[in-house]
């Protein structure tokens, strides 16, 4: 017997997860700095901290191009793209959670297929209902009824495989992840309908949403978008002793005294809220759910305690970072966000795999 | 979301390969030499593939012939109103072309897929294609071409001087810009990063015909272009297709990051444009580009090109936006050149 | 048999599923500081009555109190701080180390140095905390749940849950020789602390060896109930079983059973 070795081991995680938890922190403001200072136009450091501090100070050169640059352009995409990331790293997280499989990620529970699916759908046929309304209803209809039918249809998707996986009021997340490749394939070919009726312009217009994009950010959808992220984290966080106990079944998480149908429930419901919102706002932007908290893992272990808000952290941090690449690579034109993750994360991922793989020498 | 995926990378590739399109249709093209004058029989019955090629068609009065034209085939409106639609000119069903019955298919470069303009083409139905036109020559030479091979030499011989005269017009117009202003066609603009024109696009094409410089000439392709970039090119006026997009009002435009900071919309100078006028490249193209001209120098005062049968009901700004100016007016409002 | 109101009890257990009859009519008593073994062939039923027990599966038919309320009412927290449950086995989704695991079993799933330390020295396993619960042998991983369930009935006492009870399914499945008899010794142990165990044992001899009381299932009813005296008898665990079957009984006066070879219909080892 030794006492002394498990006080070690758990004050190694924990001074292990406090350092880690300290180095996303850094890496996240690093990546909101860059974001702010890095684009096609050309503002030195020093300046962009100018502006911000005169901002910050309720003092503005009107009509100054930097300004307008930075303030109206980089901040509100650097703010949402911290939203967008830390939704999806972190619903990531929760899910490959809940569902106990470091392979899940966010669009598991019909998310990006159901908003993805609503935005082909507004952008073919939305001009009829916007046709039909009222001219005031109609302007607000043409700068909001994309992300708003997107995050409608993430929720509905949600909602749907929901009511079929949960009976008793017991979910199972094995009949959810089946529903979800049936309900992925049904939007998906609902999906192709709107594509054979989509014009030229549709098309494309779809398909660089879908391959998301911070472009166009605004306040508005920074505000529109922020209430639904910080539920995701309040919600989030206290889960995380449930989320440990998950990872060993269902059935000994209840046994240790965690309410697994709650737990389920409010994890869903925060998810599907907060990525719907991601992805109305940015488009769908893949493996950032699914290799962050994998990265987040692999470095601080795979305690939720220190996961979730680690996850959370690097998720913005990573998505900020990879939307300075997306514009400024091809500059003046703009690299499709959901690419440069997909080309960080592809590779990244099959190292991991193959690692893997070696280790149980396969 | 396995087909989810799948679709996505169809639809890249459909982008890549669009994108190379326009990049061939850059070079240009040798004048068609081969003017052999079909029979008349074999041309009793054409389907008309291509937004041009249908424009043509019809200013060389052979509506009549026409059994069915493309999607893409609005105007003149007839078109798509009377005539059987055989799909979009990309997707092309090659049975549902055979199914009415044509006698010939006159098509714009680019119908497909290849698969399908292969099957037609060994159907024993003469399948004639014309390149995408980005020049004036090319235009006049589309002319010629589709009107040699339906048989109506001297009607295509009148209509393309006519066109070509209206060109030399356009030219004499823009002799008359003293210092040119810059542009940027918006392509799209559905609240993420807008999809404007750069080089290599028919957008760009149109622009050098209207003596205006395509702001963004520093990228290739219709693209999404960074907000800042877009503002930072400083066009002195945005010219966005109207896509029916989505009651997006020019408040609401002017309002979005690319565009707040710029000149151009804080002056009002968004102008919304019908894109198959404006990008069509078919015998409207003189005036469409003369209206554009219109728009970026209103100071010109430019009078309006001769209207002509194929010109009637075109014009440059849709309803949504009546013009503002009577500079703006547009072509063929019967206003004589 | 004890009908204590201060005990954990399942009575008239009825459990039907996807049209059959799981559990007719079984029931079990598990009385604080005793040790109760539930026998039977496979598919009797021990297991799901074990489930039903701990609350993770509602009957159809019947009640499972504890003391005096009924389980279905308790929230699994309060559930949790009065019993804890050893299942078969336990695989872990993510690469969690042994103390981290250890430690789960705690309400605040943290901390608690000692109680997991102590936890992991009482099935051998402490100079393991650090290494990773997924590398562990069957056996190893096995030990490592009894230590989270011992955590867990610690933390339980300190919050006023008193001695609590354990319910162990079949928790000498993977073991060797000598860490059946460590974890049957710790079920006297804790037994012996005020902890009212109810264990699935498959190894009559081993079921003997522990219980204070044995019940034997079968198709999903109670055939027999009783000291092991009572119930290890040549007649019934031939019939129970459907082997013939010798008891002997050794000089400590414990008896141990001797199939009848291995021969003849059905012979089980």
């Amino acid at each position: 017997m030794q006492p002394a070795g498990v006080k070690e081991v758990q004050a190694r995680g924990v001074r292990r997860g406090a350092l880690g938890l300290a180095v996303c922190a850094v890496l996240l403001v690093l990546a909101m700095l860059a974001s702010l200072a890095i684009g096609p136009v050309t503002i030195a450091p020093a300046r962009v901290m100018e502006v911000l501090l005169a901002a910050l100070q309720g003092e503005r050169a009107a009509g100054v191009r930097e300004a307008i640059v930075v303030l109206d352009i980089r901040l509100p995409r650097t703010l949402l793209g911290l939203l967008v990331g830390m939704a999806l790293a972190l619903g990531g997280a929760l899910m490959q959670g809940i569902f106990r499989n470091p392979l899940a990620d966010p669009g598991l529970i019909g998310v990006s297929n159901g908003a993805a699916f609503a935005a082909v759908g507004w952008i073919v046929l939305g001009h009829h209902a916007v046709d039909a309304l009222p001219a005031g209803l109609a302007a607000l209809a043409g700068t909001a009824g994309l992300p708003f039918a997107a995050f409608i249809g993430a929720l509905l998707a949600t909602v749907a495989l929901y009511l079929i996986a949960t009976r008793d009021g017991r979910t199972s997340v094995a009949t959810m992840l089946f529903a979800g490749i049936a309900i992925g394939a049904l939007s998906g070919a609902g999906t192709g309908v709107m594509v054979f009726l989509a014009s030229d312009q549709q098309l494309r217009d779809f398909t660089f949403w879908s391959f998301g994009s911070l472009g166009g950010s605004t306040f508005a959808k920074v505000w529109a978008a922020a209430p639904f992220v910080v539920l995701l984290l309040l919600a989030a966080l206290p889960l995380a002793r449930a989320l440990d106990a998950i990872a060993l079944g269902e059935a000994e998480a209840f046994h240790v005294g965690v309410n697994v149908q709650r737990t389920k429930r409010i994890a869903i419901a925060a998810v599907a809220a907060a990525v719907g919102a991601a992805v109305a706002m940015a488009g769908v932007i893949g493996f950032i759910g699914l290799v962050v908290p994998h990265l987040v893992r692999l470095a601080l272990g795979p305690g939720h305690r220190v996961l979730l808000p680690a996850s959370a952290l690097l998720g913005g941090a990573l998505l900020l970072g990879a939307d300075v690449v997306a514009r400024t690579l091809v500059s003046p034109a703009e690299l499709p966000l959901g690419v440069v993750t997909a080309m960080m994360g592809a590779p990244f991922f099959l190292g991991l795999l193959l690692r893997r793989r070696a280790a149980l020498g396969g | 979301m396995r087909s989810g995926r799948a679709f996505l990378v169809a639809s890249l590739v459909l982008l890549l390969t669009d994108a190379s399109f326009s990049l061939r249709a850059e070079e240009p093209k040798p004048a068609l030499a081969q003017s052999e004058v079909l029979p008349a029989a074999e041309t009793a019955h054409i389907v008309a593939i291509g937004g041009a090629v249908t424009e043509i068609l019809y200013a060389l009065g052979l509506g009549e012939r026409i059994v069915a034209v493309d999607t893409s085939s609005t105007y003149p409106p007839q078109a798509l109103g009377t005539k059987p639609n055989v799909g979009y000119m990309r997707a092309l069903s090659p049975e549902g072309v055979l199914a009415v019955g044509p006698s010939i298919i006159l098509a714009q470069e680019g119908s497909g897929p290849p698969d399908a303009v292969t099957v037609l083409k060994s159907a024993s139905v003469p399948f004639e294609t014309v390149p995408d036109a980005r020049t004036p020559e090319q235009v006049v030479a589309n002319i010629r071409h589709l009107a040699a091979l339906a048989g109506v030499k001297a009607r295509g011989e009148e209509l393309a001087q006519a066109v070509e005269r209206d060109f030399a017009t356009l030219a004499a117009f823009r002799a008359r810009i003293a210092s040119p202003r810059s542009a940027a066609f918006i392509l799209s603009a559905s609240g993420a990063a807008p999809v404007a024109g750069g080089r290599n696009t028919s957008a760009d094409a149109l622009f050098a015909l209207a003596g205006v410089t395509n702001a963004l000439s520093t990228m290739s392709g219709y693209k999404p272009a960074v907000d800042e970039a877009l503002m930072a090119a400083e066009p002195y006026a945005l010219i966005v297709m109207d896509n029916r997009n989505h009651g997006l009002t020019n408040e609401a435009l002017a309002a979005m990051p690319a565009f707040a900071g710029t000149t151009a919309a804080k002056a009002g100078r968004i102008h919304r444009v019908d894109g198959a006028y404006m990008l069509g490249f078919g015998p409207r193209t003189p005036q469409a580009a003369r209206d554009l001209m219109a728009m970026v120098y209103p100071e010109l005062n430019l009078p309006a090109l001769p209207a002509h049968a194929w010109t009637a009901g075109s014009r440059a700004e849709p309803d949504s936006e009546p013009p503002a100016a009577p500079a703006a007016a547009p072509a063929g409002s019967g206003q004589p050149g | 048999m004890p009908h204590l109101l201060n005990s954990y009890r399942a009575e008239n257990i009825t459990l039907r599923a996807g049209g059959r009859l799981l559990l007719d009519g079984a029931g079990v008593t598990v009385a604080p500081g005793r040790v109760s073994v539930l026998i039977g062939p496979n598919g009797a039923g021990k297991s799901t009555l074990l489930k039903v027990l701990s609350g993770e599966l509602r009957p159809s038919g019947g009640q499972v109190r504890l003391g005096e309320e009924a389980v279905s009412r308790l929230g699994p927290a309060l559930l949790a701080r009065r019993r804890a449950v050893l299942p078969q086995s336990v695989e872990v989704a993510f690469p969690f180390t042994v103390a981290e695991v250890v430690a789960i079993g705690r309400p605040a799933g943290r901390g608690g140095h000692e109680a997991v330390s102590r936890a992991l020295g009482r099935v051998e396993m402490a100079e393991r905390a650090g290494e990773a619960y997924q590398r562990l042998s069957g056996g190893e991983k096995q030990r490592v749940q009894l230590a989270r369930t011992l955590v867990q009935l610690e933390a339980g006492a300190e919050r006023g849950g008193g001695p609590g009870y354990l319910l162990l399914d079949e928790p000498t499945a993977s073991l060797d020789l000598a860490q059946q008899m460590l974890v049957l010794r710790l079920m006297r142990t804790l037994a012996a602390e005020g902890v009212g165990v109810l264990a699935v044992l498959h190894d009559l001899n081993l079921a003997v060896l522990a219980a204070d009381e044995i019940v034997a299932l079968e198709a999903g009813r109670v055939v027999a109930r009783g000291t092991p005296h009572e119930v290890m008898t040549d007649a019934r665990i031939g019939a129970l079983y459907k082997v013939p079957a010798r008891i002997g009984w050794a000089p400590e006066a414990l008896p141990f059973l001797l199939p009848h070879g291995l021969v003849g219909d059905g012979a089980k080892r």
